[in-house]
């Protein structure tokens, strides 16, 4: 594959002269998802914008507003060599902890949550810079121990690392979903750096067996009041029907919105669910709008376009210039997929509800943000690829 | 490409594939939901946007025998919340409350409770609709619908009922023929948003109502009106209590008029009668007052007949052969029964008679004699074939039973005071029905209002058909029957009743009420008109009239004047 590429890069720019590389493929499909998401948000909240804020571009605006910015970003991180940011990484991790911790304080709430901080007039979410932080610290950790990561004990350590940041995220700001994320962006690193299969084949076997202990022992408890909120939600995943009043009712109003769509969908602005059906449609739920809008068609496309984006991700990181470059990649390519795979697997009713934005698509002004410097360090990681190198 | 060593791209492409196998799961789940469940979340989501309003059916009309309607339906509005679109709580309570003349804190519960709508108060004028539509408040509705209007204002108002907030009949006709009447509700099915706000580009699903069918019944409002003047008239001029007229065909049990005054007024029956103190009762007594006025005596209550119940002692003596037009008799003033001495009400005695004119004398001796010959058993047996055990059948709700002695506690002195009408209890229409059926030959018939039902174009009409029992007496003995009562009218009790022109039966009666010795009567007279084949029939009882109480002076005069009036105007509508 990396061959291929090659030949059309050559074709394309032929000169000696410029034999750096840039991620054009990347770029357009990035760009795409986010023209695409700001239509599918425009035509998702534009109900709720009107209603609550008069304004029916009220929330497009705003995300129009943060894409920008992202954009900009990821244009000044794609040209600044990706080795610059490793001075910064313990830096980050520290700046994230901090982050994390002036919630307690000074953090702000939104719909129930507590999990934003006010920085110069913006809202910042403290648990998007731990994952871009998190990214950076275990890549520079990896590179520093060498060797040493092949033992058991460098093993735990690259396991034990992000497990301050995740302990904080999930008690501080209770987003259990984030800190799921940043720990399997960890555990992906890990798999990737190591030689061994093993271990990890055994992590995963075991984090299986106690997920479905976890769900057979709720299943035969039986009542939702005991069990707290994530036991309920499991109850309600099993059987939304029978919660449709409390916890499975978001997922239900999702299964009615994707269900509704069939093959062709009922055309673009024509959901009905997100007429207030659906609560947080704009947010984590928007996969079920595009489903119930575009139709079976539609929702294909858009996992084809998220496979596309990896596949790029893949063909830098096994082509970048060293092994910080290539793990940067492969931080950035574990936190998009499994946010995808999390989203549309919750939206689907395929796993509990949790709750998980789409990337590039779903409501969020410091997500967009954050992921675009993330595709900013992947494209600078490209440009790091020398042309006779592939 | 110095530390990039080739089991970490080899570990990158494992994870591209994992990636790519979740991705393929994911898209499996896809296309189960949205291909093979589509269906089922479609019409589950379909019910949810949906909303339905019903929308009431126009209530079928009441005419009279004449195609007159006495029971219509005019335009009203029903005026409701929906909560989701309520943005002025305050003002809506106000404003509501205000027009609709209802309390703050019942607004205000309704406004402020979480349902999809919520009905604020029905049955409220058209202008007064449009007034608050005026307003143009968001969240309010007003509904349009029919609402029961009864021209004729108090008219048969215990015959005809009413209708509540439903338009469900709540008594008299209106709740009997209710299957016929309602009709069936249409719906709007509207697409809205979970607020509940209609989406107009969505339109709308719409199920017709049905109109209810007409009914057509054998009152005739003339006669009723009539009737009705004439039971008022009296009750002034005797100070009575109530006054009951009930006007029919003998021949088929065809009702023409039903009047029990004081009626009330059928587009406020919820207002109590003039002079009655409502303020400071409880809930229930002023129900209780409420169900007093609704009452229909003539069917409702039940009287000792006293004297009309003649004919029938009458009648079963003929029938079964014991007694003879001219046997005679002697009445010294009173009977003896057993150890009982029972006067007559002349007590000096009416003498030496016959049977026609100890009818015509309604001498009690001899009609205790005509009784204890019968034997209880004979006179149970008859009472029974008359139809005197069961009720009537007639087509209005609530009618009451007879109160009878049981036949093996009946002994002679039971039987003597039944056979001149006391000590047991009917409805008046049971005697009418009874009466009518032993002078038309002797079919018992079933009174009845309902005669037809039909849609507003005639186009479907339903004829109602309604049990006849033949042969309760001979055509003998209720031709002679017709003449004994015949005579009472000519030169006996009943002289008051005599229409000139006219051949007019009838029997009198006035009976004191229990206790006995309280001085309350009740004066009534029976009489039908021609005597010799009899087409109407008229009951008029007075309960407890002043000064004068005897039937012949109170109540004959009351079918006198009835008739006078009725036998041309009946010709007439034979003619056409």
């Amino acid at each position: 594959m990396a061959d291929r590429r090659s030949i059309t890069a050559n074709g394309r720019r032929g000169s000696r002269a410029q034999e750096s590389f840039f991620d054009y493929t990347l770029l357009f499909i990035v760009l795409f998802l986010l023209g695409f998401g700001l239509v599918m948000l425009y035509s998702t909240s534009s109900y709720d914008g009107g209603l609550q804020h008069g304004d029916p571009a009220f929330f497009l605006k705003r995300q129009l507003l943060s894409t920008i910015l992202g954009v900009i970003a990821m244009i000044v991180v794609a040209n600044i060599p990706y080795h610059f940011w490793e001075k910064f990484a313990l830096l980050g991790y520290i700046v994230s902890v901090i982050l994390i911790l002036l919630i307690i304080p000074f953090g702000y709430e939104a719909g129930g949550a507590k999990r934003w901080l006010r920085i110069a007039g913006m809202s910042i979410q403290p648990a998007e810079i731990a994952k871009l932080g998190m990214i950076l610290f275990l890549a520079s950790l990896i590179c520093h121990m060498g060797r040493k990561i092949r033992t058991g004990k460098g093993f735990l350590i690259v396991l034990g690392v992000p497990m301050p940041i995740c302990l904080l995220v999930w008690k501080v700001t209770e987003n259990m979903s984030s800190a799921i994320i940043i720990f399997g962006i960890a555990v992906l690193m890990l798999f990737v750096s190591c030689p061994d299969y093993k271990r990890f084949i055994i992590l995963g076997l075991v984090g299986a067996a106690v997920c479905a202990l976890a769900v057979y022992l709720i299943a035969s408890a039986g009542s939702a009041d005991s069990l707290g909120v994530r036991g309920s939600r499991i109850l309600a995943w099993l059987d939304p029907e029978a919660y449709a009043s409390g916890k499975g009712f978001q997922t239900l109003q999702a299964l009615y919105a994707i269900g509704s769509g069939g093959i062709l969908g009922k055309g673009l602005g024509m959901s009905m669910q997100k007429l207030g059906f659906l609560p947080e449609a704009q947010n984590d739920m928007i996969f079920s709008i595009i489903c119930e809008e575009l139709g079976l068609f539609g929702a294909i496309s858009i996992l084809i376009m998220f496979i596309l984006l990896i596949w790029r991700f893949m063909v830098i990181a096994n082509n970048a210039p060293d092994l910080f470059g290539a793990l940067l990649v492969v931080g950035v390519l574990g936190h998009i997929a499994i946010q995808v795979i999390l989203n549309v697997a919750v939206v689907t009713n395929t796993i509990p509800n949790t709750g998980i934005t789409l990337p590039f698509i779903s409501y969020g002004g410091s997500a967009v943000m954050f992921l675009l410097i993330e595709i900013g360090i992947v494209l600078s990681v490209g440009r790091g690829i020398r042309l006779k190198d592939l | 490409m110095v530390n990039h060593k080739t089991f970490i791209r080899k570990k990158i492409v494992v994870v591209f594939f994992v990636c790519l196998a979740l991705f393929l799961v994911l898209a499996g789940r896809l296309v189960y939901l949205m291909v093979f469940q589509s269906d089922y979340y479609t019409e589950q989501a379909k019910q949810l946007h949906e909303r339905e309003r019903s929308i009431k059916a126009a209530r079928g009309r009441i005419l009279d025998a004449n195609g007159n309607v006495i029971a219509d339906n005019k335009t009203v509005c029903t005026i409701s919340v929906i909560h989701n679109q309520i943005k002025d709580p305050d003002r809506i309570v106000e404003v509501l409350s205000k027009e609709l003349d209802l309390s703050e804190e019942y607004v205000r519960k309704r406004v402020e409770k979480y349902s999809s709508i919520e009905r604020i108060k029905s049955n409220v004028e058209k202008e007064k609709g449009d007034a608050i539509r005026a307003y143009d408040l968001d969240g309010v509705k007003v509904d349009e619908d029919y609402k029961r209007y009864y021209p004729y204002g108090e008219l048969a108002s215990k015959v005809l009922g009413f209708t509540g907030g439903d338009n469900q009949g709540i008594i008299g006709l209106e709740v009997k023929y209710e299957d016929y009447l309602k009709g069936q509700e249409g719906t709007i099915l509207t697409v809205t948003d979970a607020r509940g706000v209609e989406i107009s580009e969505a339109g709308e699903e719409r199920v017709e109502p049905v109109a209810g069918k007409d009914l057509y019944i054998s009152l005739d409002i003339n006669i009723q009106s009539y009737a009705t003047q004439l039971a008022k008239q009296v009750m002034e001029t005797k100070q009575a209590e109530r006054v009951s007229i009930l006007v029919m065909n003998p021949q088929n049990g065809e009702i023409m008029a039903m009047v029990d005054v004081p009626e009330f007024d059928l587009n406020n029956p919820y207002e109590l009668p003039e002079g009655s103190v409502a303020e400071g009762l409880s809930q229930e007594k002023q129900q209780e007052l409420l169900n007093q006025m609704w009452r229909n005596g003539c069917i409702n209550d039940t009287y000792e007949p006293g004297s009309t119940f003649k004919i029938i002692t009458a009648a079963a003596g003929l029938e079964g052969g014991v007694v003879t037009v001219e046997d005679r008799f002697s009445c010294p003033g009173y009977i003896m029964v057993e150890d009982r001495r029972i006067r007559c009400h002349k007590t000096t005695g009416h003498g030496s008679q016959n049977f026609m004119e100890a009818t015509m004398n309604s001498c009690n001796p001899v009609f205790i004699t005509v009784g204890l010959r019968l034997g209880v058993e004979n006179y149970y047996k008859y009472f029974k074939q008359f139809g005197l055990l069961g009720k009537t059948g007639v087509d209005l709700p609530g009618e009451a039973g007879t109160i009878m002695h049981k036949m093996e506690d009946m002994k002679a002195v039971e039987l003597a005071t039944v056979s001149f009408g006391q000590s047991f209890q009917i409805t008046p229409i049971q005697l009418a029905t009874t009466a009518a059926s032993i002078i038309n030959g002797g079919n018992r018939v079933t009174p009845h209002f309902g005669v037809a039902s039909a849609d507003r174009q005639k186009t479907e009409m339903e004829q109602f058909s309604y049990p006849v029992t033949e042969h309760i007496v001979s055509e003998e003995t209720s031709a002679t029957m017709r003449m004994i009562l015949e005579q009472v009218v000519e030169n006996g009790t009943g002289k008051n009743g005599y229409v000139e022109g006219a051949r007019v039966g009838g029997k009198t009666a006035t009976s004191q009420t229990l206790p006995r010795g309280s001085g309350r009567y009740i004066a009534s007279f029976i009489g039908f008109a021609p005597a010799d084949d009899p087409q109407v029939l008229a009951l008029a009882i007075i309960h407890n009239p002043q000064g004068v109480y005897y039937g012949g002076q109170v109540a004959a005069p009351v079918v006198r004047q009835l008739f006078e009036n009725i036998l041309p105007y009946l010709e007439k509508m034979d003619y056409n």
